[in-house]
């Protein structure tokens, strides 16, 4: 274990993601501070759920560190990767609720699985995240019958249920209405100021805004970082045009309707 | 009173005997600390009925996700029924999540509903409805194969002839080392077996004859089927069902295209031209195998083989791979079927495999029994 700065959550250090020969990201670094929201923006392909993905531990990285909490996740052993893992939960892009189970059940495994606590707690632990998030009422509900956004905040509560003060969160806002999108941000907020601190990969404009406190953009030539700021400072003052356009959402005009 | 100091939580109760209860928490609520103060509060609380509840979290520093479980398991009076509870101390934040949830949510997650059973007449009903409203869909199935299989034969540029390519290499010539396998080793357990009880009566020469007619008339096209049915039926089922969770289907159909002349009639076709041939392919393994057996047991080549060709006629294999394209149709039918069948849901398309190789397993064993019947009759 390092002693990390009181203020930093997570910390990436010279890292490289890549499938074999397939370099996608190189010597990436940054940190991210406790209960920010951070998003990681980037066009589609320049590798942010890779980067989401390797700061997980789920894809090891051909070289770099990722310092989650004082631990670096990339080098632990069994035990120490354990502890680390429990710092933090992740919601997926599709929710991957388990299709067998209830959504309290589904809460409710992690708790089954790893927590000491008596079980009449750990069903009212369940029911308490599922009402942070607003599904009280789809407890006993299984997971094929929620919309995209029910299932989207079940995997939230579901991260939530091992006390993690880390959530990662891959496009919590992909494939729906504004009007639920607009619902998972708030929810987004209002867990915020319970102390969270998001990672969240996202490339929805409108919900950055609204929810990040610092983004970094991914840039599919560089393999890399290409801007690093608050989202509205870089969408009037980044140096690089393309940045500048994808927060003004204007198109490439190098890149005609064929060519695109 | 009591109090007691577990890992930097202090905790004080007091019952007096009019039923007032006071809980005091000072420190960290955790999920260390929790399993603790839970079994004192339980000792506590339940050993007399306790009529009013003040729980005091002022002096907690820390309260994580645990920790709130329990102060909202005291605030819905679950741990002393009846009994006035108040939770007071606590931030705005985690107050707000202590309204939230109360006595009445937690209770609707352990309903009781009225379980209603079904009379037998309404269960035998429900599944002789169920079951004919299947036979009218595998009907339909039918007829759309055979209404759609005679343009493909007649038509050759309409069918995918590339996809029946592929479907015939997959579920033919990669099937070839295990059919070598299975077919060698149930020549020489055919040819030990009958070798014993035959040596009994002096007439051990006969073992050619019984591999010959065992394997030509009925364990090559079965034993072949029964390998397609596991390996390839299943992987139709599962191919095809894979296809319609990811609405694949759906984008076939919106194209103005029929799923079975573009998915079933391929594997049709691959499953007759290949099941044959890998059953002459087996019934020559199995064969070889005797062979082998036979040899070792002190026979020679020539007398082996003159043996092999008086005990059948060209009529019994003919009957055997024709049996054998028929079991084909049925191995291919039955995945396709199954794979169209798929439901929504993680365990649809494992649940379509198991029913398509059970389904194949059965209906191969029938059609088995009906040519034997027949061939029986004729003579």
């Amino acid at each position: 274990m390092m002693n990390a700065p009181d203020n930093i959550a997570i910390s990436v250090k010279d890292l490289t993601v890549g499938y074999g020969d397939n370099v996608i990201l190189q010597n990436v670094n940054f940190q991210v501070r406790r209960g920010e929201v951070f998003v990681i923006l980037g066009a589609s392909g320049s590798g942010k759920s890779t980067l989401l993905k390797a700061m997980i531990g789920l894809y090891p990285p051909l070289s770099g560190e990722v310092w989650i909490e004082g631990g670096n996740l990339v080098a632990a052993q069994e035990k120490e990767r354990l502890a680390l893992l429990r710092k933090f939960g992740v919601m997926y892009q599709s929710g991957a609720l388990f299709g067998s189970l209830t959504v309290l059940e589904n809460v409710r495994l992690p708790l089954d699985e790893f927590s000491n606590l008596p079980d009449p707690l750990k069903e009212v632990a369940a029911l308490a995240r599922l009402k942070l998030v607003g599904l009280g009422a789809a407890a006993d509900k299984m997971p094929a019958e929620l919309s995209g956004g029910m299932q989207k905040r079940a995997a939230i509560a579901r991260a939530m249920a091992l006390d993690p003060r880390i959530l990662f969160l891959d496009e919590p806002s992909a494939g729906l209405d504004p009007i639920t999108s607009a619902g998972i941000d708030l929810l987004i907020t209002s867990l915020h100021h319970f102390g969270f601190t998001f990672v969240i990969v996202s490339h929805e404009l409108p919900s950055i805004y609204s929810i990040a406190d610092r983004v970094v953009m991914l840039g599919s030539c560089t393999k890399g970082i290409i801007a690093e700021g608050k989202p509205t400072e870089l969408r009037d003052g980044a140096a690089d045009p393309w940045v500048r356009r994808f927060f003004n959402r204007q198109p490439d005009p190098s890149h005609s309707v064929e060519s695109s | 009173m009591t109090t007691t100091t577990q890992n930097e939580l202090e905790t004080d109760v007091e019952v007096k005997p009019d039923g007032r209860a006071r809980v005091v928490l000072r420190g960290r609520l955790n999920e260390q600390t929790v399993v603790g103060c839970w079994g004192l509060l339980e000792k506590e609380l339940l050993e007399t009925k306790v009529v009013t509840l003040q729980v005091d979290v002022s002096g907690l520093g820390f309260c994580d996700g645990a920790g709130m479980s329990l102060l909202l398991y005291l605030n819905m009076g679950s741990m002393t029924p009846r009994a006035t509870v108040s939770v007071f101390g606590l931030e705005a934040d985690h107050e707000k999540i202590l309204r939230e949830l109360t006595f009445n949510d937690h209770e609707a997650f352990h309903p009781h509903p009225a379980i209603k059973r079904d009379s037998f007449v309404e269960k035998m009903g429900r599944r002789v409805r169920q079951m004919t409203m299947e036979f009218h869909e595998e009907m339909v199935f039918l007829g759309a194969i055979i209404a759609t299989l005679p343009a493909s034969i007649f038509h050759p540029k309409r069918s995918r002839w590339t996809e029946t390519r592929r479907i015939v290499e997959l579920a033919g010539a990669n099937a070839v080392p295990i059919v070598s396998l299975m077919s060698l080793l149930l020549g020489f357990i055919i040819a030990f077996e009958s070798a014993r009880r035959l040596a009994e009566f002096g007439a051990q020469l006969y073992v050619a004859n019984t591999i010959m007619v065992v394997m030509v008339r009925d364990m090559g096209p079965l034993m072949t089927a029964i390998l397609l049915a596991g390996r390839s039926g299943s992987s139709f089922a599962a191919e095809i069902g894979t296809m319609k969770v990811n609405e694949e289907l759906n984008a076939l159909k919106t194209f103005g295209l029929d799923p079975i002349p573009f998915l079933v009639v391929p594997r049709i076709l691959a499953g007759v031209f290949v099941t044959p041939l890998l059953t002459f392919y087996s019934i020559l393994m199995g064969v070889i195998g005797g062979v082998i057996v036979m040899l070792g047991l002190g026979f020679t080549l020539p007398l082996i083989l003159h043996q092999l060709a008086s005990s059948v006629h060209l009529n019994d294999l003919g009957a055997g791979i024709s049996k054998s394209a028929v079991f084909g149709v049925i191995v291919s039918a039955v995945g396709c079927w199954h794979g169209l069948r798929t439901q929504q849901g993680p365990s649809a398309v494992g649940l379509s495999t198991t029913r398509a190789v059970v389904t194949s397993l059965l209906l191969i064993i029938v059609a088995d029994a009906v040519f034997s019947a027949i061939s029986f009759l004729l003579k």
